[in-house]
């Protein structure tokens, strides 16, 4: 179920809104204590604005927003390693969400949103495999899935909740 | 839930599954100890300590002189040793992977793998 | 519609404990990797967590294993072509010898004389006369052992250092019928270049066991946990307790690691340098802790000669050389310095026994 995108400037405030949630998501996960010792590797908690826009702006706008997000987020954390673990799980996560919208509503969420954390931190392994060239790292594998899917879970009913709210509100 | 919710749900459901297991295989290493003899650095006999039904013992010969090892269910140790010092005998069972029974003269090692370790290292 | 909220609430906690508990216990599982050798008259362990900067785990253990062979080719007194050999033979002659022996015999000469002598690297005479280097144990007669105590004597050994052709060159010389033996220290100080070396090449978790009576423990446990150090029962085959630690060294010295037995008595190997006898101060064994091994190794041995009172004078005289220890009497008491208090517990079976601490 697409929407008609909203044009001109309604359409920029929107992205740029939810390019700063995710980068406000991003930062502050960034404050928590590393998920393992391969230094760079995170939640991916802001994905799920990838996963929201997706479902309501499309595929487009969400990559627009992905790729602004990670580019700031590595930035504002002066991190540059985690440029490329977010970009190889957002991208990652991202396609799998473009192949969910086929399947799924914006009313399951709560249910992409796993799909897309375990994409995400899958990506961030094989960026991981990539950048330290030993295929080690994918003994993190079960630690780092079941993460991906109660961080999806998480976010995934967190958001629904919202926007379940937000919709009665009116909005 | 639509069809493809459903089917999505039980494909995650799945992934958890599995990861739970591997996770919980990883932590179940530790109770499958393996007494591994080596003789000058080569293995020479694996025991499965845990299959071990009644306690025997044999003896290891070799150039340097002999060792007569006793195994039981879950332990091993060196009984008899003709070496000068008899540290392996002296030092009795080993049940865990904390040291391994070394009979230097006769360059025997008798360590115990996969049984996991109640200590890092043991001084003494 | 409440109850879907409600349902929504309970799942959302659900996942959120379920997360954190994840990220708490998400075990670092860094890769273990071992190896195991023959060396300086002992079994070594070498146990390295996850890899170098720069250079593979196996690549860095193949390494050490280089570094602790080349090393006793240096020290070990049964080498002719090495440095204690050749000192040794040289009736009481200049010899040359390589920077690491000149820098391990002056912080060993440096120990000696911290510990009043209790410590002596020169007891190679006796050591042999007992027959501990060769296992044809016997008993020296009181004549013979007078004899060879006078030859025991650090003081007489002298470190030099000059230059040929813009190169430092050290020299050591010791009177004739004087001997090195510098088994009480050469594991300390190789542990300690070991880890050195490990540093250098960027490992942040190891466990370095030399033979048990020497353990260097690099940083902590994958996992941030400190190692575990079991405490050997020098009346048994048990452990009496466990010390706790992170990024230290331990040493032990007991009689119970090497000893021959005549007409019902024990000898053993630790040595009393005012007598060239066993040792019998009425400890069984000392454990040290240290930032560095050869003080552990070192102190371990000049502690168990000393007894317990004057080895505990010694601790509270030399707060400078940072150690802490254990002794254990023959009675199976235990005394543990205040600063192990922490880190030392005992374990299944011996919770009723004594310990004291010292201040």
């Amino acid at each position: 179920m697409t929407r008609r995108r909203a044009e001109g400037a309604g359409r920029l405030t929107r992205l740029a809104l939810l390019t700063a949630i995710a980068l406000t998501i991003f930062l502050i996960e960034a404050q928590l204590p590393a998920l393992t010792t391969i230094p760079g590797i995170k939640l991916g908690l802001a994905n799920i604005v990838t996963v929201y826009a997706v479902f309501t702006l499309g595929p487009r706008d969400a990559l627009m927003i992905l790729c602004a997000r990670v580019f700031l987020g590595a930035v504002f954390s002066g991190q540059m390693t985690t440029l490329w673990y977010s970009a190889a799980g957002g991208l990652l996560s991202w396609c799998a969400l473009c192949l969910l919208r086929k399947a799924l509503d914006k009313r399951q969420l709560w249910l992409s949103s796993p799909v897309a954390g375990v994409c995400h931190n899958l990506g961030q392994l094989l960026a991981a495999a990539a950048m330290l060239g030993t295929w080690a790292v994918l003994a993190y594998l079960p630690y780092l899935v079941l993460a991906g899917l109660l961080a999806g879970l998480f976010t995934g009913v967190a958001a629904q909740t919202l926007i379940g709210r937000m919709e009665k509100l009116g909005r | 839930m639509s069809r493809n919710g459903k089917i999505i749900l039980l494909v995650l459901l799945a992934a958890a599954g599995l990861s739970v297991a591997a996770v919980a295989a990883r932590r179940g290493e530790t109770d499958h100890p393996v007494a591994r003899i080596t003789w000058d650095g080569e293995v020479v006999e694996e025991i499965e300590l845990d299959r071990v039904g009644r306690g025997y013992s044999f003896t290891l010969e070799s150039q340097e002189g002999s060792n007569t090892i006793s195994v039981e269910k879950g332990r091993i140790r060196v009984a008899q040793a003709d070496c000068p010092d008899q540290v392996c005998v002296d030092q009795g069972w080993i049940a865990d992977g904390t040291v391994p029974i070394v009979c230097l003269p006769h360059k025997l090692v008798i360590e115990i793998v996969g049984g996991g370790s109640a200590f890092d290292a043991a001084a003494g | 519609m409440a109850r879907r909220m409600g349902a929504r609430g309970g799942t959302l906690a659900l996942c959120l404990a379920l997360a954190l508990s994840l990220l708490g216990g998400c075990a670092r599982q860094e890769e273990k990797s071992q190896r195991q050798l023959f060396a300086m008259d002992t079994v070594m362990t070498l146990t390295l967590y996850g890899e170098g900067d720069t250079r593979g785990a196996e690549e860095i253990l193949d390494g050490s294993v280089q570094q602790i062979q080349w090393l006793e080719d240096f020290w070990s007194a049964v080498r002719p072509e090495g440095d204690v050999a050749r000192v040794n033979a040289a009736g009481g002659a200049e010899t040359e010898v390589a920077a690491p022996t000149a820098s391990l015999l002056r912080q060993s000469l440096e120990l000696c004389a911290v510990t009043g002598g209790a410590l002596d690297i020169t007891a190679y005479p006796a050591v042999k006369a007992w027959g501990f280097i060769d296992q044809e144990y016997r008993v020296p007669s009181q004549a013979e052992l007078a004899e060879l105590a006078g030859r025991i004597d650090y003081r007489q050994v002298s470190v030099d250092e000059g230059t040929r052709d813009g190169e430092t060159v050290y020299t050591v010389t010791l009177p004739a019928g004087m001997e090195l033996d510098l088994g009480a220290v050469a594991k300390g100080r190789t542990a300690d270049l070991l880890a050195e070396s490990l540093a250098a090449d960027g490992v942040s978790s190891a466990l370095l066991d030399l033979g048990q009576s020497t353990i260097r423990a690099v940083g902590e446990k994958p996992d941030g946990s400190p190692w575990r150090i079991a405490v050997q029962d020098p009346a048994g085959t048990g452990y009496l307790g466990v010390l706790e630690l992170a990024d230290l060294a331990v040493g032990t010295s007991g009689g119970y690691q090497r000893y021959f037995e005549q007409d019902g008595v024990t000898y053993w190997h630790i040595l009393d340098p005012d007598t060239a006898a066993p040792a019998r101060s009425g400890l069984a064994a000392v454990t040290v802790v240290s930032p560095s091994a050869l003080t552990c190794d070192a102190l371990s041995t000049a502690l168990f000669v000393l007894g317990l009172e004057e080895g505990v004078q010694l601790w509270r005289d030399h707060p400078e050389l940072e150690f802490q220890a254990l002794f254990i009497t023959d009675e199976g008491e235990l005394y543990l310095t205040q600063g192990l208090e922490d880190a030392f517990s005992l374990t299944e079976g011996y919770e009723d026994r004594e310990v004291t601490v010292l201040s």
